[in-house]
C-alpha cells in the first residue's frame, strides 16, 4: 500500500484549455480511480474549482519573467488517507485584502454557516458578472472538514505569489 | 414557441427545451469556458416560456457535475420556473443524482429551497 502518491503535478500556464487536459491526467490516475465515488467526486469539484480561482485572482506579469515562483502551480497529492490540493499562482497586492478576507471567513464558519453564506452569496451575485469568487471558496469549505492553508510571497511591489492548500478525507 | 437544443460537451451540458414535444431536459457537467455567454440564452429562452401559456411541465435535471459559477445561473433557472408556478400552472423538478452522491443530492435539496420550488429526488442506481 503506498502511503503516499502524486496524482497531479502542473506548473505552467493555465488556460481554460488546460483545464481539460488536467482533469483527463486526474481521471486516469490510478490513485483517482481507486477512490470511493462520493470522495472523488468532491476532490473533482475541489479541483475544479481551484483551478476557477486561478482565473479568477490570476495576474500576469508584464515582460519576460519565467521565473518559477511566479508561474502558476497546481498540486494533487494523497498522503496516507487525505489528499490534497494545492494551487499556486501570482496575484495582484490589491487583491489580497479580499481574498484574504474571503479565505478567513469561510474557515471561521460551520457547516450551517457556511450554507446561510452560500445562500446569501449566491443571491446577491449578480448574473450579469462572473468575477463574483466567493461562493467557489465556500463550496470547497463546505466539501472539507480543515480550513483552507494559505500563504502569500512579496514577488515585487505589485505582485504577490498566493498559495492556497484544500484537505479532503478520503 | 421555438425549442432550444444544445448539444452537450465536456465542459458544458446538454439542454432540450421543447414545448412541442414536452421534453425539457439539463444534463451533463457545466464548467463552461464563459458560463454567462451559455446560461443567458437559456434563461431568456425560459423567460419567454414563462410569459406565454405554458401548460403543466415537468423538467428533468441529470446534471453530473456543475461548478459554483454555474451554480448561479442554475439557480435563476429554478427562479424562473417557481414564477411560472406562482402564476398557477403545474411545474414539476425532476433533480436526479447518483445513488452514492450525497452531496448532489444535498444541493438538490438547497436549490429547491432557496428557489421555492418543490423538487421530486430520482435516485440513479449505478
Amino acid at each position: 500500500m503506498s502511503k503516499s502518491a502524486t496524482l497531479v503535478d502542473f506548473e505552467g500556464a493555465i488556460t481554460f484549455g488546460t483545464i481539460e487536459i488536467l482533469l483527463n491526467t486526474l481521471r486516469d490516475n490510478q490513485e483517482f480511480q481507486k477512490m470511493n465515488k462520493p470522495s472523488k467526486k468532491r476532490l473533482y469539484g475541489i479541483f475544479v474549482e481551484s483551478i476557477d480561482n486561478i482565473f479568477k485572482y490570476g495576474a500576469k506579469l508584464p515582460g519576460k519573467s519565467r521565473n518559477s515562483s511566479r508561474t502558476p502551480k497546481i498540486i494533487v497529492m494523497k498522503q496516507k488517507d487525505q489528499y490534497y490540493v494545492r494551487v499556486g499562482n501570482l496575484v495582484l497586492n490589491d487583491d489580497i485584502g479580499d481574498l484574504k478576507f474571503k479565505l478567513d471567513r469561510v474557515n471561521q464558519l460551520d457547516f450551517e454557516a457556511l450554507k446561510s453564506l452560500y445562500e446569501e452569496v449566491i443571491n446577491k451575485e449578480s448574473s450579469a458578472s462572473d468575477t463574483g469568487a466567493g461562493l467557489g471558496l465556500i463550496t470547497m469549505a463546505m466539501r472539507t472538514d480543515s480550513d483552507i492553508e494559505y500563504s502569500f510571497a512579496p514577488v515585487d511591489a505589485d505582485h504577490s505569489f498566493f498559495e492556497m492548500k484544500i484537505t479532503l478525507n478520503g | 414557441m421555438e425549442k432550444l437544443t444544445i448539444e452537450p460537451t465536456l465542459n458544458s451540458p446538454g439542454v432540450v427545451l421543447d414545448p412541442v414535444e414536452k421534453l425539457f431536459e439539463f444534463s451533463g457537467e457545466s464548467r463552461p469556458e464563459n458560463v454567462r455567454n451559455f446560461y443567458i440564452p437559456i434563461l431568456e429562452w425560459l423567460e419567454q416560456f414563462a410569459a406565454g401559456d405554458t401548460g403543466p411541465c415537468t423538467f428533468k435535471f441529470n446534471l453530473e457535475y456543475f461548478n459554483s459559477t454555474s451554480a448561479k445561473y442554475i439557480l435563476d433557472i429554478f427562479k424562473i420556473l417557481h414564477s411560472i408556478q406562482e402564476s398557477g400552472t403545474d411545474v414539476g423538478v425532476k433533480w436526479h443524482y447518483e445513488e452514492d452522491d450525497e452531496d448532489m443530492y444535498e444541493v438538490g435539496l438547497e436549490m429547491s429551497r432557496m428557489s421555492g420550488i418543490k423538487f421530486d429526488y430520482v435516485k440513479e442506481e449505478i
